[in-house]
């Protein structure tokens, strides 16, 4: 077992499919910093129950907050929504002159930070728990705000500096100056020559204009443009004009050098401040996330689960997330599950349809909720923690790679016992179905004499009922179809259209498991369903015989 | 009291459109900026894609930059904030973006010459005019690109100005000509409101050729596209047909193999008048065979801008252009930008 930062509880394709990826994408963040905390996000490990229990109230808490303050929350997300991420220009300021653009932004964050502080403390008493509460950045807020008007807009403003006020004030005035002498210049030429400039101070002459050798000579224009029918004339600048113009020059020389300086001195000091602006987007991340997790509990009518020292998971009426969404979606509703696993062997049986694969999500579902301090959907849910976590289960990917369903179920066998240690949880979904049911069934039976060896806690679903008859073996079956009322399933299938039959059996199937105490009649649903499905009653009539 | 002041009171936004390229659009721009600056109109510059390169990428001929008085608003992308002249302050980050960086909205803080670009989508400008407006621009002006119909189109903005000159052809006849014929296709009439027009709009939404009876009865045909298909729209006409509406391109294939007969009966509906594609002769003979046309809405034309000169290195006498052309239109102000 790997210790350390590169731990790991559950691979990939084991969080994909018992739903935590599921659950972490439908977390509704707000922020750059919260996104990137819950990416990260730890599980928690045996031994760490007191932390975990710790943080489980932390989201009970946070969900109590929420449910009083709505509005607040609302306000709070507003904000949030508006923070963009400037850790790039934060670390560039070290030794690097940030671009307005950039100052821009870290004004526009700070200013959310300040509205953040005013809105979440009133009076020195904070109204959110204390450790979201950011610290005060008014002081750079001033550095990057001199007329301290609060409003979301930057500019190297005038009252940066004495000079760069000076220097644009000269500047305005020299620009008056030569437009004046321009416009006179322009004036001018129009008495003298009756010829009109553009109000830029040029003209566009075709050179076989009959005016075109008189514009060409007159000596206050001069060419600036041509090609082979027509050229451009341009207000030649006079001794007055051109004195302005390098006095300008010189100028905008100095307007750039005391530009560049300011944004110097600013990124300076913005770097002064580097720490507590990345521990104010840490705390705005972190509220971020609680906020996220307890809206997502409250909103998927998740309980907090009860976290035991000993290796068990008992749910109480669960739901898996993704299917209740799916249901949902279609207008109908969920039927929760309850199952109860320790370590040992237990397996799932019943009818196809029954939701076994389902329930065997759900169940790692909840399991791995828990690790990662998220709250469970479930009526009730006790969880002892485990070392390692890893499904079993057949997907598209194994073909896309070219193996065969067999060759790719065996290679993940071998890496799921390789790293199983004390304390793990199994979840095995029809082991064997791809292969001959004799050589299956022996090779699903002499799992589960190993597995029931060892200090896991192992569900498998299975078909072969026999696997089940081991002495010590759990057998949680599904209702299915067994207490259905047949007449009434076949007479709405009748007359049903082929795409709504699914439908229908569906909504006759039981999905509840129950504890089989004893060996007895195994209900055949296979059967059933395929004949309510259209297959021909020769086919089933034939296999009927052979049951026999 | 100028062309802009009665501008400004009758319109908030108001796209440049040039006829042709080098017809003036950037000419007429800065002769409006510096009425603006005259009258005191508080300015919003934006574009359709970017624009006030130096160099007009198309032909080579020269291009100014645009200058801006102070508190003009406008929108810059990122990468040309650092490169404007003017000083630019940050009002805004949009989430536009553009291939020069997000675009930025700023107030002009010290004048000076600016390159504008605007978001490159034509659907954007609305919404970007919209936060222009909210920070206190009393007139937005649209720079325009080459593609004319889809700035011209009635979704981006209130009216046009439309940009004609020299650059169009030799003759000025034909310049005037031509420039008539866009006013009068850009001012067909709008349909008027009623059933049939509540049945297109509400048919609407998957942009197919649909005939609407007298009788209310909708029939939409199933066609890839509409070039080429006169001949199954022949084939749907009936005694009860009243309107043809056409979402895409009204080419002369949309109506030639239209019984004549029948093509008197019906009248044609465009979604606005930047669909239609006929020249103006082919538009006049349609029309004599009985051709009738409306839009769902037309395009406002707020003003002509005429240019006399001509890149190709010809121009016509600038008062009897500016003559001919109030002739031609005469409800319409035609200014000359150059003088």
């Amino acid at each position: 077992m790997k210790m350390g930062s590169n731990r790991r509880l559950a691979n990939v394709k084991t969080r994909r499919e018992v739903g935590l990826d599921y659950v972490m994408q439908s977390i509704d963040l707000n922020t750059p910093f919260g996104k990137r905390q819950l990416k990260e996000i730890k599980p928690f490990y045996p031994g760490q129950e007191d932390e975990l229990k710790a943080e489980l109230d932390k989201v009970e808490r946070m969900m109590d907050f929420v449910n009083e303050n709505g509005r607040l929350i609302g306000q709070i997300q507003e904000i949030f929504m508006e923070v963009k991420d400037v850790a790039y220009s934060i670390q560039r300021s070290e030794n690097q002159t940030l671009s307005v653009v950039e100052i821009y932004e870290i004004k526009s964050l700070l200013l959310a930070m300040r509205r953040l502080l005013l809105l979440t403390v009133k009076d020195g008493t904070p109204l959110i728990p204390a450790e979201y509460v950011l610290a005060d950045t008014t002081d750079l807020l001033d550095v990057l705000d001199p007329r301290r008007d609060r409003i979301n807009t930057f500019y190297i403003y005038d009252e940066f500096s004495e000079e760069i006020h000076r220097l644009r004030g000269k500047k305005r005035e020299y620009e008056i100056a030569i437009r004046k002498e321009q416009k006179a210049a322009r004036e001018e030429i129009k008495q003298r020559y009756g010829i009109m400039l553009t109000p830029k101070f040029d003209i566009i002459v075709s050179k076989n204009h009959a005016d075109f050798e008189k514009i060409g000579s007159i000596e206050e224009l001069e060419l600036v443009d041509q090609d082979y029918l027509s050229a451009t004339f341009r207000l030649k600048a006079n001794e007055a004009v051109y004195g302005y113009m390098k006095e300008m020059d010189q100028l905008n020389e100095q307007l750039e050098e005391e530009e560049e300086r300011i944004r110097r001195e600013i990124s300076k000091e913005i770097f002064k401040h580097v720490q507590v602006l990345c521990d104010n987007c840490q705390r705005m991340g972190a509220l971020d996330v609680a906020l996220g997790k307890a809206l997502f509990a409250i909103a998927h009518h998740c309980s907090k689960p009860e976290v035991v020292a000993e290796h068990v998971i008992e749910i109480e009426e669960g739901r898996n997330l993704q299917v209740e969404e799916a249901l949902k979606a279609r207008g109908k509703s969920y039927c929760p599950v309850s199952i109860s696993l320790s370590d040992g062997v237990t397996c799932i049986t019943g009818a196809n349809m029954g939701g076994k694969t389902i329930s065997l999500k759900l169940s790692g579902q909840v399991a791995i909720l828990t690790q990662y301090g998220f709250f469970v959907p479930a009526k009730k849910a006790t969880v002892g923690l485990s070392n390692y976590m890893q499904i079993l289960i057949g997907d598209s990917q194994s073909v896309e790679r070219g193996l065969s369903s067999f060759g790719s179920e065996m290679e993940e066998l071998k890496i799921m016992l390789d790293n199983s240690v004390e304390r793990t949880l199994l979840l095995i979904d029809e082991i064997a179905s791809g292969t001959n049911p004799v050589e299956g069934l022996a090779l699903t039976k002499s799992l589960v004499d190993y597995l029931m060896e060892k200090p896991y806690i192992s569900l498998i679903t299975t078909h072969f009922e026999t696997v089940t008859e081991k002495e010590g073996v759990i057998n949680m079956q599904v209702r299915g179809l067994a207490d259905a009322d047949f007449t009434l399933l076949n007479r709405e299938i009748q007359y049903a259209k082929r795409s709504e039959r699914i439908n229908i059996i569906s909504k006759y199937m039981d999905y509840r498991l129950y504890r089989v105490e004893k060996q007895g009649q195994v209900p055949k649903d296979a059967l059933n369903i395929a004949k309510m499905l259209g297959i021909s009653s020769e086919i089933i009539e034939g296999a009927k015989k052979y049951i026999k | 009291m100028g062309l802009l002041y009665e501008l400004q009171k009758k319109y908030k936004t108001i796209s440049i459109v040039g006829m042709a390229k080098n017809a003036g659009k950037t000419t007429a721009l800065n002769y409006l900026i510096e009425e603006a600056m005259d009258e005191g109109v508080r300015l919003g510059i934006t574009s359709i894609g970017r624009d006030g390169e130096t160099q007009d990428l198309v032909t080579g001929t020269e291009k100014p930059q645009i200058y801006l008085e102070q508190d003009t608003i406008v929108t810059v992308p990122t990468q040309l904030y650092e490169m404007a002249d003017a000083g630019l302050e940050i009002l805004k980050k949009t989430r536009y973006s553009t291939p020069m960086g997000e675009l930025l909205i700023c107030r002009v803080a010290d004048s000076g010459y600016v390159q504008i670009a605007g978001p490159p989508a034509a659907m954007d400008t609305k919404k970007v005019c919209a936060e222009m407006m909210s920070y206190g621009c009393e007139l937005i002006l649209i720079d325009g690109a080459i593609d004319r119909k889809a700035i011209a189109s009635p979704e981006t903005s209130d009216a046009i100005i439309l940009s004609t000159g020299a650059v169009l052809s030799r003759s000025m006849r034909r310049v005037v000509d031509e420039t008539a014929h866009i006013v009068n296709l850009y001012s067909i009439p709008e349909m008027e409101e009623g059933n049939a027009r509540t049945l297109i709009e509400e048919n609407n939404y998957d942009d197919r050729i649909m005939l609407i009876s007298e009788d209310g009865k909708v029939t939409k045909l199933d066609l890839a596209t509409g070039l080429g298909s006169s001949r199954f729209i022949d084939d749907e006409i009936d005694e009860g047909t009243e309107y043809v509406y056409i979402p895409g391109a009204f080419t002369n294939s949309v109506i030639a193999d239209i019984n004549p007969k029948k093509l008197k009966r019906i009248k044609f509906i465009l979604k606005n008048p930047t669909k239609i594609f006929l020249s103006a002769m082919d538009w006049g003979l349609w029309r004599k065979k009985g051709m009738k046309v409306n839009v769902l809405k037309n395009i406002e034309i707020a003003a002509i801008t005429v240019n006399p000169w001509s890149p190709g290195g010809y121009s016509f006498d600038r008062e009897a252009l500016v003559g001919a052309m109030r002739e031609a239109l005469p409800e319409l102000p035609v200014v000359d930008v150059r003088v």
